[in-house]
């Protein structure tokens, strides 16, 4: 187990190594010059200023002279800079934000901390709701409930995440008013007790969550039901049925067992999803969250946020597949993962 | 005996959603596949006035109790007044503006009387009333219309000597005693103190009144009763005009003045001048054909020239109409009808007989499903924006599919180190998170001047690249286990080639399979591209796609007040992915050979 886990480690470091490389490169082919702005800016202040002499003097500051493959190097921090220190992605720094000029580690660090704990409530809230069901769906296979929930979660997951979005504000917030239309608080209110600002904060993030955990239901509950099904098909079960065995005990106890395997996967991959999956959400309601950090910097241009972000995501959708297949393993003693 | 298939289509036809699922789809690509062709559409066309009307067909219904005896019809943008022989007001066409609550269809109290004079602008009405006074109503933030009549001698108005009452988006002008007066916004009526002021000086030195306006939506011109122009700065040296003889006018302002003008006209941004002479010249953009002079026969002249927003119409001496400009709705289709008189909305022509008796009405009807925030007409753009989702959608399934039947093949028949490389290849693309990644490339792609086909064709190739990986992954399963089989045996015994084997032999056993997995991936093409172009990564404004339309959506002001933005746009989407989803879920289902004894 230990040494397979190491083969997949080393292989999701060349994996990245590689993606990095190239997304490093598609980033550096854009017209866009760090050193030439930086040095336009400071002739324009202070005239007698040489402008090739600045543009070279921050070329080498930012340490974008040298070959590309130079460049590279330096930015994982495996080159020296001019000055002979090393700052790079092994040094912690994934560079910094045009837009706010800080760096991007500080950028992402208090949105990252909104996704997760928004898409973990989301999470909790779809998992309690499609499990139960898809589990009823599969027990009452074909009866006129299933077949309903059937066509109801098909309709569901047919719907992008918007239209979902704009139809909950129409009817929640501006019709009923129950829910503000978006944002994180109550804008302009200092609140005097945590328990203010708590509640203040669970208002506006109730909106989105329940158009998060509404978008998720109709998947989750197929793919549970999908399980549950073939579980429940198995020959064990027929066996526990013939020995007479609960029927709650045949469906919770051994089918619901077998059911899990796949209900793993769909866990750790919804996970996964939480990074980048809140993308839409985030940005319809205004959510200071990691997707939104993500979609403002595309548009303000920023990229040194864009490819950290960009990277991030790719690690975690290697690291992802490697613990599903862990995962797999521990759950399914069939499973072999150690070959 | 019955073949496979035919059990499987036959097993697909007996299941009533998946059928009505099939037939909503094929009447859907019916309509995105033909509705364009009918409704022609510019996609750089705007119309500010035209912009956030509600799904309606009223815009041409006039009130039939005004049809046999009209003295009067005036319109300037989306609803029309109109005024019988007894003075009675009529409104119709869209008149409530949902967003400010103003519903100009309530009359004022103060037109119970009736009126003898009607005017109707962009948010506001006025009319005269016998009494004389001057009522307004609608929208009064820009003083669009005077509360009082302080500035005209004796503080009110003899009917009898009002020569006209006009309109602009959102001004009133009025013309009394050879005297011109204008109220409204400024910002939006550019040349209003200028020409205030060109027309008092004029008529204070020569004493030569005015006698006609003619209200654009940024400038206006008037006439005096010796027929010469007063343009407030609208004309200056270099103005040139397209005349109805063909050829243009060099300098316009010394031309009108040589002349005689007799009838002036105002569409959005062109103006016409009448010559005594029949000569009409328009000046102005003319993006909407208005400089397209109508031929009117050479023993005719032109006698009257009215203007809706974006069209011309003139009244010959022989009574016969002829009229040019924006044809979106019809307007224009009156060339050679005989008429004593015709009036005009924004896009509608009425013409009228000698009795006051309406006997022809063309132009808009209105919008089936409104327009959007540029004056578009949502329905035309849903029906181009489908035919762009479905193509990106389409070409995309079939990039992705065609990507992962080539690696799946490979990568299951031939198993060992190709397949190693190829499934590490795969993984690598599924661990890319999709819409981020996207986003990214679409991004990229903006650094580089590149055209629209060609943007839309990466758009398609790059949610094919992303969006294989699952497929491909299915297919090499099924070869895996094809592969052992004993046909694959026989074929390899007779010698024929591992390639053909694998691509001729073994996937026609996996159609089925790759079938399903395309029609579920197609709905989930429609769906990324639409939340690309949602967020603004996809398809760019002002080309239409079922995504990009509800962009605009994003705000709780369009979400409440201009529900047809967004409603209609993402009921076509979802019917689309809906039928698609069912009927593929309905392929797969009948394609299981479990679930199908169940049934």
């Amino acid at each position: 187990m230990g040494q397979y886990i190491i083969k997949r480690l080393s292989y999701i470091l060349l994996v990245f190594l590689l993606l990095s490389f190239l997304l490093f490169m598609i980033y550096h082919m854009l017209p866009v010059d760090k050193a030439a702005e930086k040095a336009r800016e400071e002739v324009i202040a202070n005239k007698t200023l040489n402008y090739e002499e600045r543009y070279e003097y921050w070329k080498a500051e930012y340490g974008l002279n040298g070959t590309k493959v130079e460049r590279y190097l330096r930015w994982l921090g495996l080159y020296p800079y001019q000055n002979g220190g090393y700052n790079g992605l092994l040094q912690g720094n994934l560079g910094t934000s045009t837009k706010y000029g800080e760096s991007v580690i500080r950028v992402i660090r208090e949105p990252m901390r909104n996704t997760v704990t928004i898409n973990l409530i989301a999470a909790a809230a779809a998992l309690g709701i499609t499990i139960p069901l898809g589990i009823f769906c599969a027990v009452r296979r074909g009866s006129r409930r299933d077949a309903f929930i059937q066509v109801a979660t098909i309709i569901g997951y047919s719907l992008p995440a918007f239209i979902i979005a704009i139809v909950f504000i129409w009817i929640f917030a501006v019709r009923l008013g129950w829910f503000p239309v978006s944002g994180m608080q109550t804008a302009g209110v200092t609140f005097t007790s945590s328990w203010h600002r708590l509640r203040d904060r669970l208002y506006h993030l109730a909106l989105p969550l329940i158009v998060m955990t509404f978008c998720s239901l109709g998947g989750m509950t197929r793919y549970v039901r999908a399980a549950m099904t073939e579980a429940l098909s198995l020959d064990c079960i027929r066996t526990a049925r013939a020995k007479g065995l609960g029927r709650r005990t045949i469906v919770y106890s051994h089918a619901f067992r077998n059911a899990l395997i796949p209900i793993v996967t769909l866990v750790i991959s919804w996970l996964l999803g939480i990074f980048s999956g809140s993308l839409m959400i985030e940005n319809i309601f205004s959510l200071d969250g990691i997707g939104r950090v993500y979609f403002e910097a595309l548009q303000n241009k920023d990229n040194e946020i864009v490819l950290a972000l960009q990277l991030f995501y790719v690690l975690i959708g290697l690291v992802g597949n490697l613990l599903i297949d862990v995962v797999y393993g521990m759950v399914d003693p069939r499973v072999r993962v150690s070959k | 005996m019955e073949s496979p298939t035919r059990q499987l289509v036959r097993a697909f036809f007996r299941r009533p959603r998946a059928v009505v699922a099939l037939f909503v789809l094929v009447a859907l690509f019916a309509f995105v596949l033909i509705a364009p062709r009918f409704l022609p559409m510019n996609v750089n066309d705007t119309d500010v006035l035209g912009a956030n009307i509600a799904p309606n067909f009223a815009m041409l219904r006039v009130p039939s109790s005004l049809a046999g005896n009209v003295k009067d019809i005036n319109g300037f943008s989306n609803f029309t007044l109109g005024l019988d022989k007894e003075g009675k007001v009529y409104v119709w066409g869209y008149t409530k503006n949902p967003l400010s609550g103003i519903d100009l269809s309530l009359l004022p109290p103060a037109l119970e009387g009736g009126a003898v004079q009607v005017a109707a602008g962009y948010d506001h009405a006025v009319a005269i009333t016998p009494q004389g006074e001057l009522v307004g109503w609608g929208n009064e933030t820009q003083r669009q219309y005077p509360t009082d009549l302080s500035q005209i001698p004796g503080g009110h108005l003899d009917p009898a000597r009002v020569s006209q009452l006009a309109c602009g988006y959102q001004s009133t002008a009025l013309v009394y005693e050879g005297k011109l007066y204008l109220w409204g916004n400024a910002n939006a009526m550019l040349n209003m103190s200028a020409l205030s002021e060109e027309t008092a000086r004029h008529t204070e030195e020569t004493g030569v009144g005015v006698s006609q306006v003619a209200l654009g939506s940024f400038n206006a011109v008037a006439l005096y009763e010796d027929g010469t122009v007063a343009s407030g700065g609208v004309l200056g040296k270099q103005s040139t005009a397209v005349s109805s003889r063909g050829g243009r006018v060099k300098n316009l302002a010394e031309y009108l003045r040589e002349g005689r003008v007799i009838d002036v006209a105002a569409t959005d941004n062109c103006f016409a001048f009448l010559m005594s002479d029949g000569e009409i010249l328009v000046f102005g953009g003319g993006e909407h054909g208005e400089s397209d002079i109508a031929a009117i026969p050479a023993d005719d002249r032109a006698v009257k020239l009215l203007a809706g927003s974006r069209h011309f119409v003139a009244l010959t001496e022989g009574g016969r109409t002829y009229a040019w400009g924006d044809n979106s709705g019809g307007q224009t289709e009156v060339n050679g009808r005989v008429a004593s008189d015709v009036f005009v909305g924004a896009k509608q022509t009425y013409l009228v007989d000698a009795q006051g008796k309406l006997i022809l009405k063309r132009g808009s009807r209105g919008y089936l499903f409104g327009t959007d925030n540029r004056g578009r007409d949502v329905f035309t753009r849903i029906a181009h924006g489908g035919k762009t989702t479905m193509t990106i959608g389409a070409v995309a399934v079939l990039v992705s599919s065609f990507i992962a039947i080539v690696i799946g093949c490979l990568s299951g028949y031939f198993g060992g180190w190709v397949d190693l490389l190829l499934m590490r290849v795969t993984e690598v693309f599924s661990a890319i998170p999709f819409l981020p990644f996207a986003m990214m490339l679409s991004y990229i792609l903006s650094y580089y001047p590149i055209g629209e086909t060609a943007r839309m064709l990466l758009i398609m190739v790059i949610l094919g690249l992303l969006s294989w990986t699952g497929l491909a992954r299915i297919i090499r399963g099924q070869v895996l286990s094809e592969r052992e089989k004993e046909f694959v045996l026989a074929a390899r015994a007779m010698g024929v080639g591992e390639r053909r084997i694998a691509f001729l032999h073994i996937l026609p056993n996996v159609l089925s399979v790759i079938l399903v997995s395309m029609t579920l991936d197609f709905a989930a093409c429609l769906l990324t591209e639409s939340s690309l172009s949602y967020l603004g990564f996809g398809v760019q404004q002002p080309r239409p796609t079922w995504g990009n339309m509800l962009g605009g959506a994003n705000n709780s002001i369009v979400i409440q007040n201009y529900w047809w933005q967004w409603l209609f746009p993402a009921l076509f989407l979802s019917v689309a992915t809906i039928s698609i989803n069912m009927i593929g879920d309905t392929m797969r289902d009948v394609l299981d050979p479990k679930s199908s004894r169940s049934r």
